[in-house]
């Protein structure tokens, strides 16, 4: 009887829904859906898409804000949909669209392509510093060599701050936060030796030079990994590579 | 295979005198509104006479006070040029070019002027 | 036979109006109010250029009404300024480790907003000293 009583709440969720086939542009789709305070809006959009509307589409995979699968636009907000919770939304009706700042494939998907070209336009690996081969044993590093690029490691590539970032949207050629803080993982551990060659790929206008420190794509990130720090350090380090790149040997500017 | 490099930005050039300009306007900022503006103009702690013509030539002819006078006012221009150009950029207030000689452009200028007029002053 | 036909949304013209963006957009207005009391003083250099009349014209302008009111509302963007610079500054750095520790961007910009307080009081104490000096 409790478990009834539980469950006779309702929500509203307006979704943006896209067919390609079907749908000239994108347009609000309704539904009313029983939930309970422990479910997030990932699990509302799959009691949809089992219940009310199988033809709802949206990426999702661990549940648990790691995978980085279920980004959208929640309220307005780039938030993972299971770490957001509905408990915390109701009663008002919640609006979900897809990702900001990207084209939309069908519904809630989005086209990620370009993201990924951008994380491997940037050496996203470790080139040694100091190569030396598996028989000398392992690059070693300091536990505080670690932590000075720990945080840019824990990026889930959500495309959050993509999605919230007003300079990417005006420019979507904008490197952007998220591969920026890939460049950054590498270019802050010691035991990498590829600084230049990443500094150069990203000294053009398409490069840190698009953003303006609006800073929101930490805001948005959901594991703290504070992309803004790793492109506004990357202005410095780019602005004075600019001036003392004369003074390095070989250097055809 | 790599991938050649992307063509260097001018940015730094700007973003750089924007810092500068945004340090020394942070730092020194506010005190200097309230010595010009309110403290000198109604001789509030210091006397009138501090800001009478013939001290502030002197301060002017001073090599140090020309110095002091064109990075205050040249870097202050610089400053906002940078952000005045990135934000009518944000509002799509028209084409690039035309924003960047409104405001990269009318910076040069007065930073000319200033340099003309300190010059011009004299030792 | 492909059936995709991605849908680009247009970004609206007004997205610096709106949060979470309209903070940035004033944040960078303050760099307006810089520029405009650097023209103040520009003015006051070529009023000193074209002689004691005209400088004396400039002085009789600071002592009015609307340059106070002019001057207290750019003290005000100026604050402003000194504020979010140093919020925003501790980003164009590496991340500072002290002891092992990390230092919160937040205390970097307490230190820095400390900072910019020492300086321009003592640039008032300054002159303030060479006034009852002299």
């Amino acid at each position: 009887m409790s478990e009834v009583m539980e469950r006779a709440k309702t929500i509203e969720l307006r979704v943006l829904r896209y067919r390609p086939v079907s749908d000239a542009e994108p347009v609000f789709q309704a539904y009313q859906v029983a939930y309970s305070d422990d479910m997030s809006v990932l699990q509302v959009l799959q009691s949809i898409k089992d219940t009310l509307d199988g033809t709802l589409s949206f990426r999702w995979s661990c549940r648990m804000a790691i995978c980085g699968s279920c980004g959208m636009m929640i309220n307005g907000d780039p938030r993972l949909a299971c770490n957001t919770f509905v408990r915390d939304l109701a009663p008002n009706p919640i609006t979900v669209e897809p990702l900001r700042n990207f084209p939309i494939e069908r519904d809630l998907v989005v086209t990620v392509g370009d993201f990924v070209k951008k994380i491997e336009s940037i050496y996203p690996y470790i080139i040694p510093k100091t190569p030396k081969p598996v028989e000398d044993g392992e690059y070693l590093q300091t536990p505080a060599q670690m932590a000075a690029y720990e945080s840019f490691s824990d990026c889930i590539n959500c495309m959050l701050c993509y999605a919230a970032c007003p300079q990417f949207g005006a420019n979507p050629d904008f490197i952007g936060p998220g591969a920026m803080a890939l460049l950054q993982r590498y270019n802050g551990d010691s035991r990498d030796g590829g600084q230049q060659l990443r500094l150069d790929s990203i000294a053009g206008e398409d490069g840190v030079w698009s953003c303006t420190a609006v800073g929101v794509c930490s805001d948005a990130c959901p594991k703290q990994v504070d992309p803004a720090n790793a492109v506004n350090q990357n202005k410095t380090k780019s602005a004075l590579d600019f001036f003392l790149r004369f003074l390095r040997p070989g250097e055809k500017s | 295979m790599t991938p050649h490099a992307p063509k260097r930005s001018m940015s730094p050039v700007f973003w750089l005198m924007f810092g500068a300009g945004g340090m020394l306007s942070a730092l020194f900022g506010p005190a200097l509104i309230v010595l010009t503006g309110i403290m000198l103009p109604f001789g509030l702690g210091v006397p009138g006479r501090f800001g009478d013509y013939a001290h502030a030539l002197r301060f002017a002819q001073n090599p140090l006070g020309k110095l002091i006078l064109l990075a205050v006012i040249a870097l202050f221009f610089w400053h906002g040029a940078e952000r005045i150009f990135l934000t009518l950029k944000d509002m799509r207030a028209g084409a690039l070019p035309v924003l960047r000689v409104a405001t990269y452009g009318v910076a040069a200028l007065l930073t000319l002027v200033t340099l003309a007029l300190l010059l011009e002053i004299g030792f | 036979m492909s059936e995709r036909r991605p849908y680009m949304r247009a970004q609206p013209r007004d997205w610096w109006a709106h949060k979470p963006y309209l903070g940035y957009t004033l944040r960078e207005l303050t760099g307006a109010g810089v520029a405009l009391y650097g023209g103040i003083l520009l003015a006051g250099l070529i009023s000193l250029a074209r002689g004691p009349e005209a400088f004396e014209g400039f002085r009789s302008f600071l002592t009015s009404p609307i340059s106070l009111l002019i001057h207290l509302l750019l003290l005000a963007v100026m604050i402003w300024h000194v504020v979010t610079w140093f919020q925003t500054m501790p980003k164009t750095m590496p991340k500072l480790i002290v002891g092992g520790r990390h230092v919160p961007q937040q205390n970097l910009m307490v230190a820095g907003v400390a900072l910019a307080a020492l300086c321009s009081v003592a640039l008032i104490v300054l002159v303030l000293a060479v006034g009852a000096w002299s």
